[in-house]
């Protein structure tokens, strides 16, 4: 049997799979967050899509940082992310999570959300319609169907520049290890 | 208005004899100077005595150049519908205040964010230490001095911004042909 | 020293975080309980995720650059807090504005009331774990969006109140779109009760569940249709009324009993109030200017001087205090939302002897938003 040729067969099939059925976990991190039950209920249905919320991060494929991120919650950004299981992707949405937005001179908000945890699709706006985001969805789909949303890789191998970033904002650093 | 005006300022008056009035205000207002050891006897008497049982509201204003922390405490009265400030200056390199959460329940939490924000103790507060910021080990951030663009250019990181700069005028100009409309010639960059 | 058996119950407790990740929950905060078995001993609020600092960022800017900063301060709702900026300016310059100006004032406050009920159905059904009402509720929620989009251009934040009037007129048509949008609402608003108040389950959740008592109900600074729930009459737009409210036909509901069925209803019914209110807005708008132009921005001074400007919110009192000393920047503008009581002191002594099942419905009929409490 021919290895390359069956893994590609068995990638396509997982990619199909997972880009049809993505849960979002219930965590609204900032004032985006009021578009998304629009985005979830009956105009703007999302559910035709195969995006439906996820209770616990166990559970979850997608972390939606909606918004701009405070360093205390930034803290429990990372605790979160690091408890999903693989494959799991970040969505940055907002105009926040890309420069800072209106809140670039603020003593409590980080600036650039790429230096702490990776991040896949960018959403821009202020904030973003319901279309706009159901076009960054499509977006991830397609990034999954071609096996580039590799967001989660990226971490495990650059795992101490994440850490020292991490570390120069958030000065009590009591967390467990992420070995897996 | 004028006569109920002129009954509250009568008895603040009578009975607290450092309360300054400022009676000059077109609407329903009235606003009372006095000195900090007054305000837990002058707030339990407009609460108790003259129907002043809803408190709307505890500010401070931070007034560098002459090193004072101004209090600011608004209440309102349902019965006479006119609301009163009382207001009282402390000290600012060593503020503390007296604690009032025995007359409203909920001036906890204002004591609280500002003992927080400013660094103003108020003796007998009981409340945990943080509440707002985590971790914060800067001076209070609310004062004056304290620069929050210099703080957070130096903690977070900036991205950069485009090498090339461009005008969004100019660059749909270029890339469609079109002239740039009448409305937006008349702002400058 | 002997312990006691309340000691000793108390060292059996654990804690729990109902916290910043949590499916019911209103927002990022964090409640910490101390539970016995299933019952709640003791509850601490903690806020603080969403802190941006807006008044220290607002010494930076001028007086229209703030403006445009503070809509994000109740992110359900916006417009109350910009109502409150603009008067609290206005009443320390003296600015006057145009009649016509402040009808259209109260369409759009009366429009973000009835979008914020909405959002507040889908929250307090979805606590109690009935799904349905949450997809037809903030579905309709979309056609007053829509409205305002074609208004001012953004579906959530308008930035359109502001210090002088209004920022645009209304266009053609605009009107005819409100009063058909309303006679829809009035039609939907059967199918909401059928739906919501009729079933058994909602009132049996709901009766006697976390009563706050008529006595301590002010002096505890319970504010909205929390107290109003609780058999008290107080309204900020009777009792100190502001823009036209007092040319105004409508009245405020009261309910006795205090506890999460009351409330709800008193919410059924202002929605019914605010579909009135603005068609008698639309039937008397008069014709005329809409904003009083204000001078060159980057050169607008205040005199002296301190105001203070209340609003009737979805949540109860919005209040914002401005100080001026005479420049281009503001010296201190700190603003108060209905929640700061509500979402700590209130909730954290309502929350002991409950259940955990009840505290998400707990949260959503107090109307706990925490953007407003740390800003």
């Amino acid at each position: 049997m021919n290895d390359k040729n069956s893994q590609k067969i068995v990638d396509f099939i997982s990619n199909w799979a997972r880009k049809h059925s993505i849960w979002v976990l219930a965590y609204g991190t900032g004032c985006g967050a009021i578009e998304i039950p629009p985005t979830m209920t009956s105009r703007y249905d999302a559910e035709r899509l195969g995006v439906r919320g996820a209770a616990t991060p166990r559970q979850a494929d997608v972390l939606l940082i909606t918004g701009y991120l405070t360093t205390k919650s930034l803290k429990r950004v990372i605790r979160v992310y690091e408890q999903m299981q693989d494959p799991k992707y970040v969505i940055g949405f907002g105009s926040c999570t890309i420069n800072g937005g209106m809140y670039y001179d603020s003593y409590n908000t980080i600036n650039a959300l790429d230096r702490y945890i990776p991040v896949d699709v960018y959403i821009n706006g202020c904030m973003p319609r319901p279309e706009a985001v159901l076009s960054g969805f499509g977006k991830l789909q397609q990034l999954i169907a071609e096996g580039k949303a590799t967001g989660a890789t990226k971490y495990k191998e650059n795992l101490e520049w994440y850490r020292a970033n991490q570390k120069k904002v958030i000065p009590n650093w009591v967390m467990p290890e992420y070995n897996w | 208005m004028k006569e109920i005006k002129a009954n509250i300022i009568n008895r603040i008056k009578a009975n607290f004899s450092d309360a300054k009035e400022k009676n000059d205000f077109a609407y329903n207002r009235l606003d009372f100077t006095v000195q900090k050891e007054t305000i837990p006897s002058i707030l339990f008497y407009l609460k108790d005595e003259m129907g002043f049982i809803h408190l709307s509201h505890i500010s401070c204003v931070d007034w560098i150049e002459e090193g004072e922390f101004e209090l600011v405490f608004i209440l309102w009265s349902p019965e006479e519908k006119i609301k009163v400030f009382v207001k009282t200056r402390i000290d600012r390199e060593n503020p503390v205040m007296d604690n009032i959460d025995m007359i409203w329940r909920q001036a906890n939490t204002y004591e609280r964010e500002l003992r927080e924000m400013y660094g103003i103790q108020f003796t007998g507060l009981v409340a945990p230490d943080e509440f707002i910021l985590e971790d914060w080990q800067g001076p209070p951030p609310m004062r004056r001095d304290f620069d929050t663009e210099a703080y957070a250019d130096e903690t977070f990181f900036n991205r950069p911004g485009r090498e090339d700069a461009q005008d969004v005028r100019e660059a749909i100009t270029k890339r469609s042909g079109e002239d740039v409309p009448d409305f937006a010639k008349k702002y400058s960059r | 020293m002997q312990k006691n058996t309340q000691d000793k119950m108390r060292e059996k407790a654990t804690t729990l975080y109902f916290g910043p990740q949590h499916p019911g929950i209103t927002g990022n905060m964090m409640i910490r309980l101390k539970v016995e078995g299933d019952t709640i001993v003791k509850a601490t609020t903690e806020v603080g995720y969403l802190h941006r600092g807006f008044e220290k960022l607002q010494e930076k800017r001028n007086w229209l650059q703030s403006f445009t900063v503070l809509c994000r301060f109740c992110v359900p709702e916006p417009d109350p807090v910009e109502e409150s900026y603009a008067r609290a300016v206005e009443l320390l310059e003296g600015r006057e504005v145009p009649e016509r100006a402040k009808y259209i004032r109260v369409m759009m406050l009366e429009l973000a009331r009835m979008g914020s009920y909405m959002l507040w159905y889908g929250g307090q059904n979805a606590a109690l774990g009935l799904y349905t009402m949450g997809q037809w509720s903030v579905g309709d929620r979309n056609y007053i969006l829509d409205l305002f989009e074609e208004l001012t251009g953004g579906r959530v934040y308008h930035m359109y109140i502001w210090p002088g009037g209004v920022r645009r007129d209304l266009p053609e048509g605009f009107t005819d779109k409100v009063l058909r949008t309303m006679d829809y609402f009035e039609k939907r608003l059967k199918d909401y009760d059928d739906l919501m108040f009729s079933s058994s389950i909602f009132q049996k959740r709901t009766k006697g569940v976390a009563v706050i008592p008529k006595e301590k109900a002010v002096e505890w600074g319970v504010v909205g249709p929390v107290l109003r729930g609780s058999g008290i009459h107080s309204d900020i737009r009777i009792d100190d009324p502001y823009e036209v409210y007092d040319k105004l036909d409508f009245i405020v509901p009261t309910e006795e009993g205090g506890d999460i069925w009351s409330r709800a209803l008193v919410r059924r019914q202002e929605v019914r109030q605010s579909i009135r209110i603005i068609r008698q807005v639309i039937d008397k708008m008069p014709k005329g200017e809409y904003y009083n132009q204000i001078p060159n921005p980057q050169k607008w001074a205040l005199p002296k001087g301190d105001a203070y400007a209340r609003t009737e919110a979805v949540r109860g009192e919005v209040g914002m205090y401005i100080v001026s000393d005479g420049s281009i920047h503001p010296r201190r503008t700190h603003f108060r939302g209905a929640a700061y009581v509500h979402g700590i002191t209130l909730l954290e002594n309502l929350l002991v002897g409950e259940n955990i099942a009840d505290v998400s419905a707990i949260m959503n009929s107090l109307g706990t938003c925490p953007p407003e409490i740390e800003r």
